[in-house]
């Protein structure tokens, strides 16, 4: 199944080179869950916050076609 | 005396003397410093009930006693006053060059009592301090006062004065240093205006004592080194894309504040982002004093219509010039962002006030007789006119520049103005961060993010991420990020630093470097304990403050939309902000009554009157 990973704030040097926006769709087994796909990512866990669908994910939670998974640094600020 | 100077500058400009104090060691370490012995005194002398622009209100510049030492990002003054927008307490805050060299003159509060007959600008220069004319400068421009000033006093001098606005007593004047830095909150601007005050003007050459200057150096040093290793390791958000990174980020969560607080989730949100600015308009980073991080943004615009050069802006002038407005266009922001610093006004209230205007005229609530144009949501060169017209308070500006509530009022719809204690909302939707909601309703200062933010560990996960739309857990955290802003605000220090590097990154966020930093610089007897207990004394005086001016439970309150009308779409689809239950278990937890008030036993154990 598809899902979206979107990359925000100094996370987006991690997009792949043709990628013009924040996001790209990527094929993920169905029933993944957010912990399978964030382990495949080149960005430090620890220290991001991660949401699906703009919410904050529960631990083992499996993702669906058309998911939008958002990880950006844990910064503050504004 | 180590880390403070220990002594206050009064200045009363009616009669034209001025004074030297020493200030009790006691009361230096109860209320730590800055905005601490800001209300220490505001509250001993003076009547809360007071007109904010009469001569009896008082005005204090105050630093704090890690400000001008080597404690990084220890840049920061307070201006506390009280509030021509809000009739509460203004505590807003600046950082830049300014602070560090008032520091440095040898006092750590200029207390402004009484007004000038004529226009006038006060010149400290170590200990000699002059009272002196500013005719030639009243009716100038922030930028045009500040150049003038330092020609006329010495190159090397700081400035921090008021534009038209503040001169024209606007509820949302700021007073600017350095041109672009501004104490921008509350309309402490016009308190200066009503003191006939256009200016202060600062050069200091004392060092600031230190009770174990090794040791804080020590730890100072680690704290920098710390940054530096991010920074190289490519984790410089901050000075990457300025605060201008966070609108995809407020935007994903769906609290990005969008037509009025309508909504939360904006589709020009990547468009008014900081990778667009740095695309498009970004020179350099700028930092302040001591910063490591230079969030500043030191920008410049070629465009035909909204030309121009300066600096910013910042996420929350954007989240309210830009998408509360409905504007998507960068260019237009930044433009409205330069004139709002170069006439004085908060780019907060000025942006939430034109999106109030915005809603009620495509309403038609409010004739476009009265405005003189059109007004409608996305329309960035209304939004330019607009700042430009509430600076000089000039046409439907003169409504702007009272700010949202009193604009609202006048058209007989106070629910349009998305503010608390007629202070208008930063820009985050409070629906889908709950700790927000409770935090504008109860500061003391009206909605900011500055008393107490707990988007960070909301939105942000600093140092932890909490979910954003519970309420259960927010009294405990709003009452606790409340007390420890209060600590960074006492000390001069700015937040980006302090919270990320001061404070344990755990979910109780404890105190264990700031209260080193503190004792390292004062000696006074500084642990995690007494310098909690010390932001908790200051916070509740200033909630007696509110108290004799006439505030309670009906005040700590959000505009209808916010508690009745569900987010109408997003990931905070459905909520609205749960004030009811809150508000009773944040009172209980602080020690108030159901009426708000701090009860005697409270008062008691923090040593109040």
């Amino acid at each position: 199944m598809k899902i979206r990973i979107k990359l925000l704030a100094h996370y987006q040097q991690y997009l792949p080179p043709d990628c013009s926006s924040s996001s790209y769709e990527t094929e993920v087994p169905p029933d993944a869950r957010v912990e399978d796909v964030l382990a495949g990512l080149p960005v430090p866990l620890e220290e991001s916050v991660v949401l699906v669908n703009g919410r904050t994910p529960q631990p083992g939670q499996v993702l669906r076609e058309g998911d939008v998974l958002c990880l950006f640094p844990a910064i503050g600020g504004g | 005396m180590y880390g403070w100077n220990g002594r206050i500058l009064r200045v009363n400009l009616t009669t034209g003397e001025t004074s030297v104090e020493e200030v009790d060691p006691r009361m230096a370490r109860d209320f730590i410093g800055g905005r601490g012995w800001a209300i220490r005194y505001l509250y001993d002398e003076m009547d809360p009930q007071v007109d904010p622009l009469s001569p009896e209100n008082k005005l204090v510049f105050a630093t704090g006693p890690l400000t001008a030492t080597p404690v990084p990002t220890g840049n920061r003054y307070m201006v506390v006053t009280k509030s021509p927008l809000t009739g509460a307490l203004s505590c807003s805050n600046s950082g830049g060059f300014f602070p560090t060299e008032m520091k440095r003159t040898g006092f750590d509060l200029f207390i402004f009592e009484g007004r000038a007959e004529r226009p006038v600008y006060l010149w400290v220069n170590d200990d000699r301090v002059e009272i002196r004319p500013a005719d030639h400068v009243w009716g100038r421009t922030v930028f045009e006062t500040e150049d003038m000033l330092r020609a006329e006093t010495d190159p090397r001098a700081r400035v921090a004065c008021i534009g038209p606005a503040g001169e024209r007593l606007a509820p949302i004047a700021a007073i600017l240093n350095e041109k672009h830095r501004a104490a921008a909150r509350s309309g402490v601007g016009a308190v200066m205006g009503s003191k006939n005050l256009k200016a202060v003007v600062v050069r200091g050459t004392r060092r600031v004592p230190l009770a174990h200057p090794k040791e804080l150096k020590a730890l100072a040093d680690q704290v920098v080194e710390e940054v530096k290793q991010a920074v190289a390791a490519g984790k410089a958000t901050l000075r990457t894309y300025g605060t201008a990174y966070v609108p995809p980020v407020t935007n994903e969560v769906g609290i990005l504040p969008t037509y009025n607080f309508r909504t939360g989730v904006f589709a020009g949100a990547e468009a008014i982002s900081g990778r667009t600015l740095n695309q498009k308009y970004l020179i350099r980073p700028k930092a302040c004093y001591g910063c490591p991080i230079a969030c500043g943004r030191v920008t410049r615009v070629e465009d035909p219509v909204f030309g121009g050069e300066g600096e910013g802006p910042e996420y929350e002038t954007i989240g309210s010039l830009g998408s509360a407005c409905g504007v998507d266009n960068l260019a237009a922001i930044t433009k409205a962002n330069y004139i709002c610093n170069e006439l004085g006004l908060d780019t907060i209230s000025a942006g939430v006030t034109i999106a109030c205007a915005m809603e009620m005229y495509e309403l038609g609530l409010i004739p476009e007789s009265d405005i003189g144009r059109p007004l409608r949501f996305g329309d960035g060169e209304a939004v330019v006119e607009m700042v430009r017209l509430a600076g000089l308070r000039e046409g439907f500006g003169d409504l702007i520049a009272q700010g949202s509530y009193r604009l609202a009022s006048h058209y007989g719809h106070p629910e349009y103005s998305m503010s608390a204690k007629k202070q208008e909302f930063p820009a985050y939707d409070p629906r889908g961060a709950k700790g927000m909601g409770l935090l504008y309703a109860t500061s003391n200062i009206g909605a900011s993010h500055m008393a107490g933010d707990t988007a960070y560990m909301e939105v942000f996960g600093v140092p932890k991420k909490v979910d954003p739309l519970s309420w259960e857990d927010k009294p405990r955290l709003v009452k606790y990020f409340e007390d420890i802003f209060t600590i960074i605000d006492a000390a001069g220090l700015c937040v980006f630093l302090s919270i990320r590097y001061l404070f344990e990154p755990t979910y109780n966020v404890e105190p264990v470097r700031i209260s080193r930093l503190m004792e390292y610089a004062t000696g006074a007897g500084y642990d995690e304990e007494t310098l909690l207990k010390a932001g908790e004394r200051v916070y509740n005086l200033e909630r007696m403050f509110l108290v004799r001016a006439g505030f309670s439970r009906a005040d700590d309150t959000l505009p209808p939309r916010m508690l009745h009308e569900p987010m109408p779409e997003g990931p905070a689809k459905g909520h609205v902000v749960e004030l009811d239950r809150m508000l009773p278990e944040y009172y209980r937890l602080r020690g108030w009554d159901e009426n708000g008030v701090p009860t005697p036993e409270k008062r008691a154990e923090l040593g109040l009157p």
